[in-house]
């Protein structure tokens, strides 16, 4: 049975039929063309599809699309303001924190996450919101010093 | 060109940084074809079998679904999923068929479906009738190599074997005054990249077949889709959006031809990504097996024998085993001089998943086994790790003994030493190794090649091509799977040009408009194609100050350029921008397109050299093993852009170097052929929260023959990784582990024999 649910998408609202067996991920990426949202593992393990549902981050493979009827989703298309990037967007730059770059939507959204919650994290702060984002690329220290230097620039500016 | 430099060895972002962070970065698994298919693949449940009977009707029947297609139906030729080009079918032996009536490990191929949605294309799957006939099956490589052992292949299961030696070695082990021996196992372990492998096959404007593919060798994939499907070359297209990730395991050609065949048998695009189970199964793995080492020794320390017994499982077919195991046959010839050396090395095929290229390519399983046994040595001869390396490892100048080549550049022993300062050696080699919680600390060096030479023809080629406002477009045929390699050569050219990176913009790969290459692998790209784009660049640049010449009205030896503007050296103020020039150029009297191009052989296959330091710390009651630090100085040649060489160092440490040592290992289960551990929860690779301080340091000894002096950089520090734990743990215990990865059980197992 098809279900018609609200979906609020990076701020746009959009009524929408959804399939029972349809995830969050294939309708963000296949309804909305949200390509940022990484297809990867398929089975929750690797973070790379993660989404801020209602602001906590999750695995948009694994959530029902039904099941987000109503809830504010934000995805790395979300992020950026006006033409202006996020700060973590901008440190990541800036750091070239990344090889290949498949991971990277999903650990800025785990760090934006950590840092609407708290703006001077602690390196093991920093390493526990991006637990569950794998990089197989290994370019974990220079992630977590670009998240440091995002919260200190998100710090120094109020 | 200037002296000074003004691109080279800055710290500079990939230029298409701000599409990854945007999440407008597209990777294949993002193309979205009208009217596409998607693919899925049945596999076989059984080790080894023979298809008696296989029938598709029912799946064939189900609404959505386009086609089947089975061993009977399919082009039926022998071929090499990691072939290289031209083809050499006594390393990359002929030993696979798209399709078989045989299978011969859990998760072979048996069928491939194209159905409107993944989700028709599984239920499909399940609908396709097999009947099995169910053949013995062996899985370990030794158990294989005996006579009575079921056959994997016909032609036996020794799929090829290498003796190479130089000297002698019965009198080097005379000369001996210890002679050491001893056995070293290897796991099976995964690349498993966070793209998966992912296709698209479609048709462009004028029908010819066109692939979008994650691949790190697309020319390879278009001569192997060429020979298999029997299409003129040039009518076959594959392009190569960004690569999330590859490691190695993209260097086979797995998926593109499920989705090539079934877009032509349906006339319609269609699209495979693997699950991450898949992956498991049907990726290509690092080579397990088993090292066997004899070393003969004088009581000072200096080697007089080195004898080696190499046994890697190719699993179900060869792929590219036998060069994987002459690349493990080098690292065990050039690692330390001695004048008495012996190998012997044997690729074989059992009934398990298919092992392939992984970052390192046969050589970190010898390399482990080689630098556990140096400690051992150094043990037994009351002498420091480190003085008894100082004492046999190469030098600049000295020849290599298996490629007959004089090493030009080597800052191994600066390695050896700016990694003992930094670490605190003595110190901690020392500190009281009692208590509950020890900590040692350990080393192990390492070297590797760039490029393939002399095992295999090697060359490159470039074409910078002006635009009509002096920006460059940069052709090559070089896949950047993820380690910045458009920007390393992008900055090649920027520096030879005297403009900024920014102006240069990499071209798509292609493979109907970049020059052949013959893909991204054995750290080639830096060394053999930043030769390529810098000649190619010179020569442009050589027609750009023809111009410029003739505009000026002063001889091309007396300009230079800098910051976009061509100057006279002498007279700074006398000049024209790069812009001016090449729009004389294209629109002047005798309108002329500003194009460099080169294809360049290059001299030999520069070494790079480098030392791990690790400093651990073991729970002598959990056998729990913290790894504190990781301290990596590298000898790359120059450094070309320090973000993309401290990416590769780290990353091969900890994305996958790490998890060699400490975590990773599949598990099979020998009653049945079945993976026991296919998700990232069974199968753990290092998470952020598991990763050490690391320490990357940079011994830049300027490789003559390198394009601005670099080498190789992206596979090294992988390479001893798996000893340089064990030596750090053997120091904090006194145990000696000599089977990867060393897990908890393993220390806890070896503390309770003592």
């Amino acid at each position: 049975m098809t279900r018609k649910i609200l979906l609020q998408i990076n701020g746009k609202r959009r009524w929408l039929e959804v399939e029972p067996d349809w995830t969050l991920l294939k309708v963000i990426r296949e309804k909305f063309g949200l390509l940022g949202v990484k297809q990867a593992c398929m089975v929750g393990h690797c973070g790379a599809c993660k989404v801020l549902i209602d602001g906590t981050p999750v695995n948009s493979c694994l959530i029902p699309a039904s099941n987000v009827d109503g809830k504010k989703i934000i995805t790395i298309e979300g992020l950026a303001e006006n033409g202006k990037l996020h700060p973590l967007q901008e440190a990541f730059i800036k750091h070239n924190a990344f090889q290949c770059g498949y991971c990277v939507p999903g650990v800025i959204i785990s760090a934006k996450a950590l840092l609407d919650k708290n703006n001077a994290p602690s390196k093991t702060d920093v390493k526990n919101a991006i637990k569950g984002n794998l990089c197989r690329c290994g370019a974990y220290p220079v992630m977590i010093e670009a998240i440091m230097d995002a919260a200190k620039n998100l710090r120094e500016a109020g | 060109m200037s002296s000074e430099l003004t691109t080279i060895g800055k710290k500079l972002p990939w230029p298409y940084s701000p599409a990854i962070v945007t999440g407008k970065a597209i990777y294949t698994a993002d193309i979205y074809l009208p009217g596409m298919l998607y693919a899925k693949v049945l596999r076989s449940p059984h080790p080894h079998a023979r298809i008696v009977k296989i029938d598709a009707t029912e799946a064939e029947k189900l609404e959505g679904v386009e086609t089947v297609l089975t061993w009977k139906n399919v082009p039926r030729i022998k071929y090499n999923t990691a072939e290289k080009n031209p083809p050499n079918p006594q390393t990359f032996v002929y030993d696979q068929y798209i399709l078989d009536e045989y299978v011969r490990f859990v998760g072979d191929q048996v069928a491939f479906v194209a159905a409107e949605s993944e989700e028709i294309a599984e239920k499909a799957l399940n609908l396709i009738e097999v009947e099995y006939e169910l053949l013995p099956a062996v899985f370990d490589p030794e158990q294989a190599m005996k006579p009575e052992a079921p056959k994997v292949h016909e032609s036996g299961n020794i799929t090829g074997e290498i003796p190479l030696s130089v000297g002698d070695i019965a009198k080097g082990f005379k000369e001996a005054d210890f002679v050491f021996e001893d056995k070293y196992k290897l796991p099976i372990q995964h690349s498993l990249p966070l793209e998966p492998h992912v296709s698209v096959a479609g048709f462009d404007e004028v029908g010819n077949l066109t692939i979008w593919t994650s691949t790190q060798t697309p020319f390879l994939v278009r001569t192997k889709l060429s020979k298999l499907l029997d299409i003129q070359l040039n009518k076959v297209r594959v392009i190569v959006p960004n690569i999330g990730g590859s490691f190695g395991s993209k260097q086979d050609m797995v998926s593109e031809q499920i989705v090539a065949l079934l877009a032509l048998r349906t006339g319609k695009p269609v699209k495979i990504i693997f699950h991450c189970e898949e992956m498991f199964y049907a990726s290509r793995t690092r080579h397990s097996g088993m090292v066997y080492l004899k070393t003969g020794v004088k009581k000072d320390g200096t080697f007089t024998a080195r004898q080696c017994r190499m046994i890697y499982n190719t699993g179900a077919y060869a792929s590219c085993g036998l060069a994987v195991l002459d690349y493990g046959a080098w690292e065990f010839f050039s690692l330390y001089k001695c004048p008495n050396l012996d190998l012997k090395g044997y690729c074989i095929y059992t009934n398990i998943p298919v092992a392939g290229a992984f970052r390192g390519y046969g050589t970190p399983q010898v390399n482990f086994a080689v630098e556990s046994q140096v400690d051992m040595i150094a043990k037994e001869l009351s002498m420091d790790p480190i003085e008894i390396r100082l004492k046999n490892i190469p030098h600049q100048g000295d020849t290599d003994p298996l490629i007959d080549e004089v090493i030009r550049s080597c800052g191994l022993q600066e390695c050896i030493e700016k990694g003992a300062e930094a670490i605190g050696w003595l110190n901690k080699r020392k500190n009281g190794k009692q208590g509950v919680k020890r900590r040692g600390v350990g080393m192990a060096i390492f070297t590797l090649c760039s490029g393939t030479k002399p095992a295999l023809p090697e060359f490159a080629s470039a074409i910078v091509k002006f635009n009509e406002n002096g920006t460059v477009n940069l052709l090559h045929g070089i896949s950047d799977m993820g380690m910045g390699a458009r920007t390393t050569l992008a900055m090649i050219a920027a520096e030879v040009l005297g403009m900024p990176l920014d102006d240069i913009v990499t071209c798509t790969l292609d493979t109907s408009s970049a020059p052949y290459d013959k893909g991204t692998h054995a750290s080639r790209v830096t060394y053999v194609g930043g030769n390529a784009v810098k000649l190619a660049a010179l020569r442009a640049r050589e027609r750009l100050l023809n111009c410029a010449s003739e505009k000026l009205r002063v001889s091309k030896e007396d300009l230079d350029i800098k910051d976009r503007t061509i100057f006279v050296k002498s007279n700074p103020s006398i000049n024209v921008s790069i812009t001016n020039a090449v729009n004389f150029a294209t629109f002047g009297k005798e309108p002329e397109a500003i194009i460099g191009e080169a294809t360049v052989e290059p001299v030999y296959n520069a070494p790079s050299f480098g030392a791990n330091f690790a400093e651990v710390e073991v729970d002598m009651n959990t056998g729990e093993l913290k790894v504190l630090r990781l301290v990596s100085p590298n000898d790359l040649g120059k450094v070309i852009n320090p973000f993309g060489a401290r990416g590769q160092i780290e990353g091969g440490l900890i994305g996958q170097g790490l998890g060699y040592a400490i975590t990773e290992e599949q598990i099979i289960d020998h009653s049945t052929g079945k993976l026991l551990n296919t998700d990232l929860k069974g199968y753990k690779m290092t998470s952020p929260v598991d990763i050490p301080d690391v320490d990357v340091i940079y011994v830049e000894s300027m490789e003559p023959t390198g394009p601005f002096g670099a080498k190789g950089c992206s596979e090294n520090c992988m390479v001893s990784i798996g000893a340089t734990i064990a030596n750090a743990v053997y120091n904090a215990t006194g145990l000696r582990i000599k089977e990867l990865p060393i897990t908890k059980n393993k220390i806890l197992k070896a503390i309770k024999i003592g």
